[in-house]
């Protein structure tokens, strides 16, 4: 045991809240000895255990590098305020989960980047580790301090703080990385990044700057010399079937939200809806077999004895072999008495077959997204479902026994008006009528969720801002009036929340000292109520001579120059935006199952062999 | 088959709490392929209890859980079943409970307690004695319906000093309505109350007080005695 893990141990873990989600020895964790290990990875998560226990990707990485006997990965998350006083009172370092062992005394330190509101998170944890913000005042013996993940799409906000990104599928790269890293320890640090940067997917924030004109206009992020790529790519998985997935997960002993096993049948998706980057830096559509997948869950029902699996996807109704999958599953499962879940289904995938399925295994109730209140609406985001659609689907689950319902929408989507505000007040209202002519008792609890659209890069509407407060509230506001129906339930999301992830969503490297001020002067896990101090960051904003509102609403011109061009998600920005002049003109795009629309995917496969179902490249 | 399992909840799982041990057991039976009896209804839940929850943080040597198992169970399940149990959560020994016995949570009458003491022991002795001579012994205590005086004199069934152990022994009847809590009684003391365990628990049979597992054994009873120990083995 070393003197940290003694010290944490006995002295104190017996004064924190919660401490089950400091112990670090949950089944399924991997301890190793340091000593015999070539490189130790901390996996962190910039939020609490609660959290951060509940992410894939996470669980992934920790698999794929602790499979290698000779390398050690650990995790590490931000520790509750009580923990993180005791730390800076006494001058405990932030330490990993399994041996209680220093940040600074890892290989690599990598951060997944899921969401813009918990970046402030991650300074306050590199400092509680104390290791250097800045990737420049880093020596020789500091850790890598990485990134992954969606946000890895636009990090610029924290480009200065990272020694390199990690863009795409880790599955392959991240051993890659780990592999050079482990062959080129005599090398000098610098040496190590310039060869780092040759690794498909790995970007090397240094190596780039951006460039303005003499007024201080923005003309780009170039690379510092000619022999680094303009345009970083992303690493892309060919066969997610054949690609390494965890069975023995990590079973904590405190509840986290997403406290089950998950079961991925694919990555990406073709519905192309045009708010959502997730299916842009996610393509192509990669599946399990289903022979694949039953295979897995068995092992790992044995490994984990969870009494819930989730089947995770974008569109989960969309996998191939749902139905069958969904049969043979839930008997199997059954017998263990596991029982089975499917967020994120979809609205037309959602056969009454499928529902009867799913209504056997599980009793809680059903979501719904049809995103905005009028067809012409979701005829702009692309979101190719109708009102009938959405009534057929919500008429089969009443039939089938569903009492409640919710449905999630977005205001302040581009073009929205308040005729489409009073269509999601009109929809719940026909919910409701649904349910009478399924011939439901009662009164069906119909819960409408409003969240507030925030215009993402490498999306049709990245060019566009978001609206201001002001007219969020306003918006709000209308939508409460509107949607007092009996048995209507609305939640809305908080306006100054959604300002902060824009203003950071589409941020250059002009944020960074922001992100810094914003943690000195306490900002933290700024998605939780409790500790979100939007005036700390309005301040934050403007020391730095920047308006936060105005970071969050500006518009791009189509011909500007966007702080994330030389990242390439394999969508070509050409495509980008002839769907965003389609959107605006309310004009929908097929599926491209149907046929290649040319977004630019298969350009980015076909420079490797073998990779992915994208074959055609007709981009015009 | 219906089983009471004696374990012990010690090192870094005396941190969890009863909800956590709750899941943990019923994950640790999945893994082990044992299969559990659920409860008919809408919600089916597996039918897995403890004798009764501890404190966050406090470490046991004798809890006790009450399972019910689809089929029987022998030493090669629960060897089985002790593999898949995390580290300090060792099974001491289980027993099969004949028909009739109720809920072992319903039987729960009180529990045995011990503390290590500082090095001078003669101070907490007279204070020991103090109480022990007391007519009442009157604390506050927070309510669901805000705070209230109970007596903790009459749950005070023993206190002890062990000086060659150096430990406070104690004996106290449990339960939320005339119960008395460990820390309440070391609070009495002025005793920190680090290193707090629980060494037994205690259930009503007839007139007396007796472990679980010889609540099970048929033949022997065990009582409780005041002037001497805990309890005692009669024939």
């Amino acid at each position: 045991m070393s003197s940290y893990q003694a010290y944490f141990r006995e002295k104190i873990l017996p004064r924190v809240q919660k401490p089950a989600r400091y112990l670090g020895n949950e089944i399924n964790a991997v301890a190793k000895a340091h000593e015999q290990c070539s490189m130790k990875v901390a996996l962190a998560f910039p939020d609490l255990y609660e959290i951060g226990m509940s992410h894939l990707g996470l669980k992934i990485l920790y698999h794929i590098i602790n499979a290698v006997p000779h390398w050690a990965a650990e995790r590490v998350f931000m520790p509750g305020s009580d923990l993180e006083e005791i730390m800076h009172k006494e001058g405990f370092p932030l330490c990993s989960l399994e041996t209680v062992t220093p940040l600074s005394q890892f290989d690599i330190v990598g951060f997944t980047l899921q969401y813009e509101l918990s970046y402030a998170t991650i300074l306050r944890m590199l400092k509680l580790a104390g290791i250097p913000l800045w990737a420049f005042e880093r020596s020789e013996k500091d850790p890598f301090v990485a990134a992954g993940g969606p946000g890895a799409f636009n990090p610029e906000p924290l480009a200065p703080f990272f020694d390199f990104v990690l863009l795409g599928d880790a599955e392959e790269a991240f051993p890659e990385v780990l592999r050079l890293l482990e062959e080129t320890k005599a090398l000098s640090r610098r040496r190590r990044l310039e060869l780092l940067s040759g690794i498909r997917g790995v970007y090397v924030p240094a190596f780039y700057r951006e460039e303005r004109d003499e007024a201080g206009v923005y003309l780009g992020t170039k690379p510092v010399a000619p022999h680094y790529p303009a345009r970083v790519k992303r690493a892309v998985v060919a066969s997610l079937d054949k690609a390494p997935y965890p069975t023995a997960f990590i079973v904590p002993y405190s509840d986290i939200v997403h406290d089950r096993m998950v079961l991925e049948l694919f990555r990406g998706c073709t519905r192309g809806c045009r708010f959502c980057q997730a299916g842009v830096i996610y393509r192509p559509v990669r599946e399990r077999k289903k022979e694949t997948l039953l295979a897995l869950a068995r092992k790992m029902v044995r490994a984990t004895g969870y009494e819930e699996m989730a089947l995770s996807s974008l569109s989960t109704g969309d996998y191939s072999a749902i139905t069958e999958l969904v049969n043979e599953l839930g008997v199997e499962l059954a017998k263990e008495g596991v029982s089975l879940s499917l967020p994120s289904l979809r609205l037309d995938s959602f056969s009454g077959e499928l529902a009867r399925e799913v209504q056997r295994l599980r009793k809680s109730g059903l979501t719904f997204a049809p995103e905005a209140g009028t067809q012409r609406l979701r005829d702009v985001i692309n979101k190719n479902i109708t009102e009938e659609d959405l009534l057929a689907a919500v008429r089969e689950a009443f039939a089938a026994g569903w009492t409640s319902v919710k449905l999630y929408f977005m205001l302040g989507l581009p073009t929205e008006t308040d005729e489409d505000l009073h269509g999601i007040a009109a929809l719940a209202g026909r919910v409701m009528q649904a349910y009478k002519e399924a011939g439901g008792r009662g009164r069906p609890r119909v819960t409408v969720s409003v969240s507030v659209f925030v215009p993402k890069p490498h999306t049709p509407f990245q060019w566009h801002g978001q609206l201001p407060k002001g007219e969020i509230l306003r918006r709000q506001r209308l939508l409460r009036q509107a949607l007092r129906l009996p048995g209507v339930h609305f939640q809305w999301h908080g306006a100054e929340m959604s300002l902060l992830e824009a203003a950071l969503s589409r941020g250059g490297r002009e944020l960074a000292p922001v992100l810094v001020r914003a943690a000195e002067l306490g900002c933290k896990l700024d998605s939780w109520d409790d500790y979100f101090r939007f005036d700390l960051w309005q301040q934050a904003f403007a020391e730095h001579g920047l308006d936060l509102a105005a970071c969050a609403e500006k518009s791009f011109a189509e011909s500007a120059p966007l702080p994330w061009d030389h990242l390439d998600a394999g969508v070509s920005k050409k495509y980008l935006l002839r769907e965003y002049r389609r959107a605006l003109r309310g004009e929908v795009t097929p599926d491209c199952r149907e046929g290649c629309l040319g977004c630019g995917m298969a350009l980015l496969l076909a420079e490797e062999e073998d990779k992915g179902a994208c074959t055609r490249a007709d981009l015009d | 088959m219906r089983i009471w399992i004696k374990f012990a909840k010690q090192d870094l799982m005396c941190y969890l709490s009863h909800l956590d041990l709750m899941r943990t057991w019923q994950r640790a039976i999945r893994r082990a392929a044992l299969p559990l009896v659920y409860s008919q209804g809408f919600n089916p839940h597996p039918k897995i209890a403890f004798a009764s929850a501890l404190p966050v943080g406090v470490a046991s040597t004798a809890e006790y859980a009450d399972i019910s198992f689809a089929k029987g169970i022998g030493a090669a399940e629960m060897e089985k079943l002790q593999d898949a149990l995390p580290a300090g959560l060792p099974v001491l020994c289980w027993r099969p409970v004949p028909e009739g016995i109720p809920p072992l949570m319903s039987l729960v009458r009180a529990a045995a307690w011990s503390v290590p003491l500082p090095d001078d022991v003669q101070q907490i002795e007279a204070r020991v004695e103090e109480l022990l001579g007391a007519a009442s012994l009157p604390v506050r205590r927070q309510g669901k319906k805000g705070e209230k005086t109970v007596d903790l004199r009459p749950a005070l069934l023993r206190l002890a000093v062990d000086r060659p152990g150096r430990r406070l022994t104690m004996l106290l009847l449990a339960g939320a309505d005339g119960g008395a809590k460990p820390r309440e009684v070391l609070e009495l003391l002025a005793l920190p109350g680090d290193g707090l365990q629980r060494d037994e628990i205690l259930l009503a049979a007839g007139a007396y007080l007796q472990a679980p597992m010889a609540v099970l054994l048929k033949g022997k009873e065990v009582s409780f005695n005041a002037e001497k120990d805990y309890y005692q083995l009669r024939q």
